[in-house]
């Protein structure tokens, strides 16, 4: 297991001793999915997942808490979708019907949207997934990879 | 822009770090949500994001960092007006060169917001670690049978 620290997106490298066709069912099937997911102690009672360019996903979150189980929903859009090798969608708060929210706290609408991509590569039987959890500028929601321009920067900082 | 804890336009980032078998711990990150945005915006250009690759390097005039673009010099001005607003980079007194350089801390503060996810996404690993064990388990026991 690799971690990379990027100034602008966490970067997670993991190995799964698992064919890269279950690994992507992890993603993709919803009932896989909410199998996994999530922080500790957190379920996923709802995962909807129309998988293809353009089409909407909406999953909640439950924890319990002391004051009783606390739900969040999160809404997106699927950007990229390549069978056993790539998946890229967006990601927002939102209501259950999947309108986008602040984050509580937050007042009038600044939605905060990041975007998730899931690389996949089968090595030996095994599958090498990267994964890339990057925050999206406003005003360019369609700049899918515009994190790694930054690379170069995060040397400076470091 | 507000630069202090509890005022207002300053509000704290929800994570969920830790549960515990009976009750949960939710730990609030501060970042401040309107720079963020800011830095976010300024970072939202291949021309600007260029810049600071250049400035990662080391300082330059204005009329160094126009060089590689075609671009006029009052446009590459107005980029770097920008990057300075939101921050990311610093210009010097010397002169009338005053030369740029960058400022790391913001895109720490990038970096910081980024990093709340990864606790999150190593459990929720783990998990998918322990499922497929158990899926590949059953699909063995299936075989054997």
């Amino acid at each position: 297991m690799t971690n990379k620290a990027s100034q602008d997106a966490v970067v997670i490298e993991r190995t799964f001793d698992a064919p890269v066709d279950l690994i992507w069912q992890m993603w993709t099937d919803p009932e896989r999915f909410k199998a996994w997911y999530g922080p500790d102690g957190a379920v996923i009672p709802v995962a909807k997942m129309d998988v293809r360019i353009g089409g909407s996903r909406l999953v909640c979150m439950e924890m319990s808490s002391p004051g009783g189980p606390t739900q969040m929903w999160f809404t997106g859009e699927y950007r990229e979708v390549l069978e056993n090798q790539r998946l890229v969608y967006t990601e927002s708060m939102s209501d259950e019907h999947g309108n986008v929210s602040s984050p509580p706290g937050m007042g009038d609408g600044h939605p905060v949207t990041t975007e998730v991509r899931v690389e996949l590569e089968d090595v030996g039987g095994r599958t090498k997934m990267l994964l890339t959890h990057a925050g999206i500028p406003g005003d360019s929601p369609g700049a899918a990879g515009w994190a790694m321009a930054l690379d170069k920067l995060a040397a400076y900082v470091a | 822009m507000v630069d202090s804890i509890g005022t207002l336009g300053y509000f704290p980032t929800w994570f969920i770090s830790c549960y515990g078998k009976y009750q949960a711990c939710v730990i609030m990150i501060a970042i401040d949500e309107d720079r963020l945005t800011e830095t976010f915006s300024a970072l939202a250009n291949s021309t600007r994001r260029a810049i600071l690759a250049r400035l990662a390097e080391g300082a330059a005039t204005v009329n160094e960092l126009a060089e590689p673009f075609a671009m006029t010099l009052p446009a590459i001005s107005k980029h770097i007006k920008v990057l300075e607003r939101a921050g990311l980079v610093v210009r010097g007194q010397r002169a009338q060169y005053r030369p740029c350089a960058l400022d790391g801390a913001r895109l720490e503060e990038v970096s910081t917001w980024a990093e709340q996810y990864r606790a999150v996404w190593e459990a929720s690993f783990d998990r998918m670690d322990d499922y497929l064990a158990q899926l590949q388990r059953q699909t063995k026991g299936r075989r054997t049978l």
